[in-house]
């Protein structure tokens, strides 16, 4: 599936088109990207007619979300998310982001930390998921510092998980449960503020 | 099925919906100020995927569908569903995706249309739906053409820190509401 329109305060996410692709494979084919080494199905570099054709079947997949992320009314990242089709799991089971990309010409800008921000509203506030969960190279120090913020906890820590530029690499295991986010996040990241009361049900 | 164009007050037509139509109101359900009591926000939007739903919902047999316009233009979508040819009964809905458009009565025009369509043209004899308690505009609206609390379910789901009840309604044909339906 694709993703709908979810603002942050500084980014956009929204729903991907064919106009984005450019920009996607420009960063899969990036090696500051690719450094942080939990290469997905959407990191890979590939061919245009594949891109297109990876757009249409994530269009068409019911169990993950590709969002773009816009800043400034420019393309400025792309994430997506999964979850367990299991009957009646949507939103019971945990999510997962299993990709997260920012532009690395708008690295430290603070549009990762907003993009993931807005991304775990929807996850927490929207779907109301009992958790979030993913993986991360334990040298990707940007990543770890919005995770960290956000309250993933680490529960499983790989040793010499991954490969590049000439040496192993950790993996880090993460996951944020739903009283984490109320407990930190609750409060002001509510996508409706203005809760409807009883009065209104009259 | 698609629906025939019904004219009606203040500048409300059901009218018989188009391809574009249908694309048109998935783009609407991608925005936050139309979804408060609807689904997460996430779809498949492939153009292919819209002519093949669309083909169904013309082929189908169960439901009749029609997009709400006001003034000729496009601002949403209503229709019966599930239809019981046997007990004739169905399952009613709307979606209203111009949201600078909300509290003009645009919805309670198009059920009015809709309900008469149902008991004139269909010879339904019950049609049954469900809302969210706290979409006071829906609400109201079927409340308005006569639909009847039957009953309410509590916390169906969550969203943005509170807990949404859905409120099941019901309207019957002229003459065909059970003994003590109020």
């Amino acid at each position: 599936m694709l993703g709908g329109i979810l603002r942050g305060r500084r980014t956009i996410l929204r729903v991907p088109t064919e106009a984005d692709l450019d920009g996607m494979a420009r960063w899969a084919a990036d090696m500051r990207v690719r450094a942080a080494l939990t290469h997905a199905y959407w990191d890979e570099p590939a061919a245009r007619a594949t891109w297109k054709e990876r757009l249409a079947k994530q269009s068409e997949a019911k169990d993950s979300v590709l969002w773009a992320i816009e800043a400034d009314g420019a393309l400025a990242g792309s994430c997506r998310v999964d979850y367990s089709m299991d009957p009646g799991a949507f939103g019971d089971g945990g999510i997962g982001i299993t990709h997260f990309t920012i532009d690395p010409e708008r690295w430290r800008q603070g549009l990762g930390w907003d993009a993931a921000l807005t991304l775990h509203r929807w996850i927490f506030d929207i779907v109301h998921a009992r958790s979030a969960a993913t993986t991360l190279a334990a040298h990707n120090a940007a990543a770890l510092r919005i995770s960290e913020r956000l309250g993933y906890q680490t529960y499983a820590h790989g040793h010499a998980v991954y490969y590049g530029d000439g040496r192993y690499v950790d993996e880090l295991q993460q996951r944020m449960e739903l009283a984490t986010w109320d407990e930190r996040w609750g409060v002001a990241e509510r996508e409706y503020p203005v809760p409807l009361g009883e009065e209104l049900e009259k | 099925m698609l629906g025939p164009r019904l004219d009606g007050e203040r500048g409300v037509a059901l009218v018989t919906p188009t391809l574009d139509h249908v694309k048109r109101n998935w783009e609407w359900m991608t925005h936050g100020e139309t979804t408060r009591f609807w689904g997460v926000r996430a779809m498949d939007l492939r153009p292919e995927y819209a002519e093949e739903r669309f083909k169904k919902l013309a082929e189908a047999r169960d439901n009749v569908n029609w997009s709400i316009v006001l003034d000729g233009e496009q601002v949403g979508m209503t229709g019966l569903f599930d239809i019981n040819w046997i007990t004739r009964d169905a399952e009613s809905g709307i979606f209203i995706g111009r949201h600078d458009l909300y509290g003009r009565g645009i919805g309670s025009e198009a059920i009015r249309l809709r309900t008469a369509f149902a008991w004139q043209e269909l010879r339904l004899r019950r049609v049954h739906n469900w809302i969210a308690v706290r979409n006071r505009g829906s609400r109201r609206a079927n409340e308005k053409a006569g639909y009847r609390q039957m009953g309410r379910y509590p916390r169906s789901w969550f969203r943005s820190g509170q807990w949404h009840d859905e409120w099941l309604g019901e309207i019957f044909a002229p003459g065909q509401q059970p003994p003590g339906w109020v």
